[in-house]
């Protein structure tokens, strides 16, 4: 089973499939929840403390904006973990955990510089590319191995 | 600054959406309190939310999907059902993360589609997709208003 | 209890920097409540495109749909914070537009803040106040002129201020350095009753502004207490008898500067900054004291100098001395440097601050560096306008909320 990190990470389609067709969506809801489950000091409403964006000083310097960092400290060690990565390129819809242009770049191209199998789609818009999007899904999941 | 203690410790959230023709959010909820052991269901406009240790969750779902594979889609979810912190009554308006499944939603019947086609067939069969740096094909809204804009 | 005033929130970034509790928290201590406009996927697409920036952050697409939703009052608020991280490029486009937009096509006060993960609660304080105020008390702020006998107090971080007005005139006035914060409040409240020739006993208001006001406030029982930003516009409106239509105020202060766009005496959109103090009252007090001069005596040198005879540009108070002890070891006159002091805080205020508000005329510079010709000569020099410093502008504050105060005379 390969963990599989999605983009958009908030992606319904992404989390389901990789799921459906038997492998773990590296997804931004995993992150969210690590910290909403972790005791500590209130900081409503993602338990997101000020110093998180110092943890994101490991993907990006301390002058880029504290939301950016912010972001990259729930997805950094995410993209480190992947074994693999798909990339829907029109994700301009994704809000909040996925709301900022400059982190999504940033995102991509950390994936890139892993060297790990990466799918690069868009969105189907008629059935014939959803035919065509879910079947290179499960065909790049199958080469990862481990299907059910 | 206050001491957080956070509730539901240990436990997994799903989302479980239902786009079909032939089920609704109501026949889903039926069958996964039928089913539900010690996880708690809460019934939406979209489906469910399943909350349960990952065991629970994943028995549930697997269960769930049975019903209308190709148009039951799951997602985990980092906040328990009905969290203040991301209720719409507390907030003013939805939750980002909202309007994200309300696209995704918009299109999901192609993936159904795409899921149905690909039953009992074998993916290569399947010319994949054109890779998205390529010029993306012309929009069928945008063809016709090309062909209204011409001149007679 | 009264009803919370409603702010609606247009952001991007807060919630992952670590600091949306406290813009909830600095909401909450003015009684005002942060909301998010209700509106769907379909309004986004739709009135994001309509808007015409084509931005790619979704947050802020979504941001501006929100926007949109207020102008049309297909969301009703009571005022509008926007806030986005600090030296995001984009979202700083965003943010400007956005207020403007707001600004223009509404009657919503609008504040916008750019922030980091270290912003706190405080830090937002007074703007959350100033908004609250606005969407509060517009009929107090629609107050054009002074009745009966009144106090006004500005408590600053550097002076405290007191006036005593009667029948619309200023009658007594009092100036001291702020030490013990309540210590020089009663000093100068005697030394301006002392002035107008009255005792305490026939004030019939009392009102409080600036950094000590709710010290002061509590102590001398005050009928208002408000912050500076909605007192120092109805005061420079007042005194510069222009109350009607739109100005800008500008304050340059001993611990942070206010640039407030004003219609009608109210505020519109404003800026308070004040992280380096290069670019504050303090460093003119600094420069006159290492070239030797009274404070009141550097506009007037600054006045004979050419400012870009010396290099002086630093936005930290201890660099900008350095450059002035290095301008004077190399030669340069103290009128000069003078100039180059004035020039290098007019220039850092204009680009810190006076990009976020609209500038519209009439300038007016107020509080105690306003008096210092050199600084307002410099200001009108980049604003390429004529600088209005009306009568008594050191009191700004001190005359709004006298002015202001008058309002509670009846109550009594």
């Amino acid at each position: 089973m390969a963990k599989v990190f999605i983009y958009p990470a908030t992606s319904l389609i992404l989390s389901d499939l990789v799921a459906r067709f038997g492998h773990t969506p590296l997804s931004a809801a995993q992150s969210i929840r690590e910290h909403i489950q972790t005791a500590g000091l209130e900081s409503p409403p993602l338990q997101i403390s000020p110093e998180d964006p110092k943890k994101g000083l490991k993907y990006a310097a301390v002058e880029v904006p504290s939301g950016v960092r912010g972001r990259m400290s729930l997805y950094g060690p995410m993209i480190e973990d992947a074994d693999a990565g798909i990339i829907i390129h029109d994700a301009d819809l994704a809000f909040g955990c996925m709301g900022c242009a400059r982190t999504n770049e940033l995102i991509v191209f950390l994936l890139k510089k892993r060297n790990i199998p990466l799918l690069e789609l868009s969105y189907p818009v008629n059935d014939e590319e959803g035919a065509e999007f879910v079947a290179a899904i499960r065909d790049f999941l199958t080469r990862l191995g481990g299907v059910k | 600054m206050s001491e957080y203690i956070p509730r539901y410790q240990g436990s997994v959230t799903k989302y479980i959406f239902v786009e079909s023709p032939e089920m609704t959010p109501q026949d889903l909820a039926v069958r996964a309190y039928e089913i539900s052991g010690g996880a708690m269901i809460k019934e939406t406009c979209f489906g469910l939310q399943v909350t349960g240790t990952a065991d629970e969750v994943g028995k549930i779902i697997v269960a769930l999907r049975e019903l209308d594979p190709d148009h039951i889609f799951v997602k985990d979810r980092g906040f328990p059902p009905g969290d203040p912190r991301r209720c719409r009554a507390n907030l003013g308006g939805a939750r980002p993360g909202f309007f994200g499944h309300e696209f995704e939603i918009s299109l999901i019947r192609h993936v159904s589609y795409g899921l149905h086609a690909l039953t009992g067939r074998n993916e290569t069969s399947i010319p994949h997709p054109p890779s998205p740096s390529t010029e993306k094909k012309l929009d069928l809204d945008k063809l016709k208003k090309l062909l209204d804009a011409q001149e007679p | 209890m009264t009803t919370p005033v409603r702010i609606a929130q247009l952001s991007c970034g807060p919630e992952y920097s670590g600091v949306q509790k406290e813009i909830d928290q600095a909401a909450k201590a003015v009684d005002a409540e942060i909301f998010y406009p209700d509106i769907s996927l379909a309004d986004i697409k739709r009135d994001f495109t309509k808007f015409g920036l084509d931005v790619r952050s979704p947050d802020l697409k979504l941001a501006i749909a929100r926007a949109k939703a207020l102008v049309d009052g297909r969301v009703e608020a009571d005022a509008v914070f926007i806030a986005t991280c600090f030296r995001c490029a984009e979202a700083a486009i965003v943010r400007n537009e956005l207020r403007r937009f707001i600004h223009e096509n509404s009657k919503l006060p609008v504040v916008s803040y750019s922030f980091t993960e270290r912003t706190t609660a405080g830090t937002l304080l007074t703007r959350m106040e100033a908004l609250t105020t606005i969407a509060r008390r517009r009929a107090l702020l629609a107050r054009e002129t002074q009745v009966g006998l009144t106090l006004g107090l500005d408590s600053g971080s550097s002076t405290t201020k007191a006036v005593v007005m009667r029948d619309n005139k200023i009658i007594g006035t009092g100036w001291l350095p702020t030490t013990d914060v309540l210590e020089s409040a009663t000093t100068v409240i005697q030394l301006a009753l002392d002035m107008a020739g009255v005792t305490r006993e026939k004030i019939e208001a009392v009102g409080t502004t600036g950094y000590g006001r709710f010290l002061v406030g509590e102590k001398i029982k005050a009928d208002l207490i408000q912050e500076e930003l909605t007192v120092n516009s109805k005061g420079a409106v007042f005194l510069a008898d222009c109350q009607h239509g739109p100005s800008t105020v500008i304050d340059i202060g001993g611990m942070d500067n206010k640039a407030i766009s004003v219609q009608d005496g109210i505020p519109g959109t404003f800026t308070m900054g004040g992280i380096c103090a290069g670019a504050s009252g303090r460093f003119l007090e600094m420069t006159a004291k290492r070239l030797g001069v009274d404070i009141t005596e550097l506009g007037p040198l600054a006045l004979k100098g050419m400012s870009a005879q010396v290099a002086m540009n630093s936005y930290c108070i201890v660099f900008g001395t350095q450059s002035l002890v290095n301008a004077l070891a190399a030669g340069s006159s103290k009128e000069d440097v003078a100039a180059a002091a004035c020039h290098s805080v007019a220039e850092q205020v204009f680009e810190q601050q006076l990009q976020e508000v609209d500038i519209r005329e009439p300038v007016i510079m107020v509080g105690g560096t306003s008096l210092i010709e050199g600084l307002v000569f410099a200001m009108g020099e980049l604003l390429q306008t004529d600088i209005v410093v009306p009568p008594y502008s050191q009191y700004i504050g001190a005359v709004g909320a006298a002015l202001l105060s008058s309002g509670f005379i009846k109550e009594k």
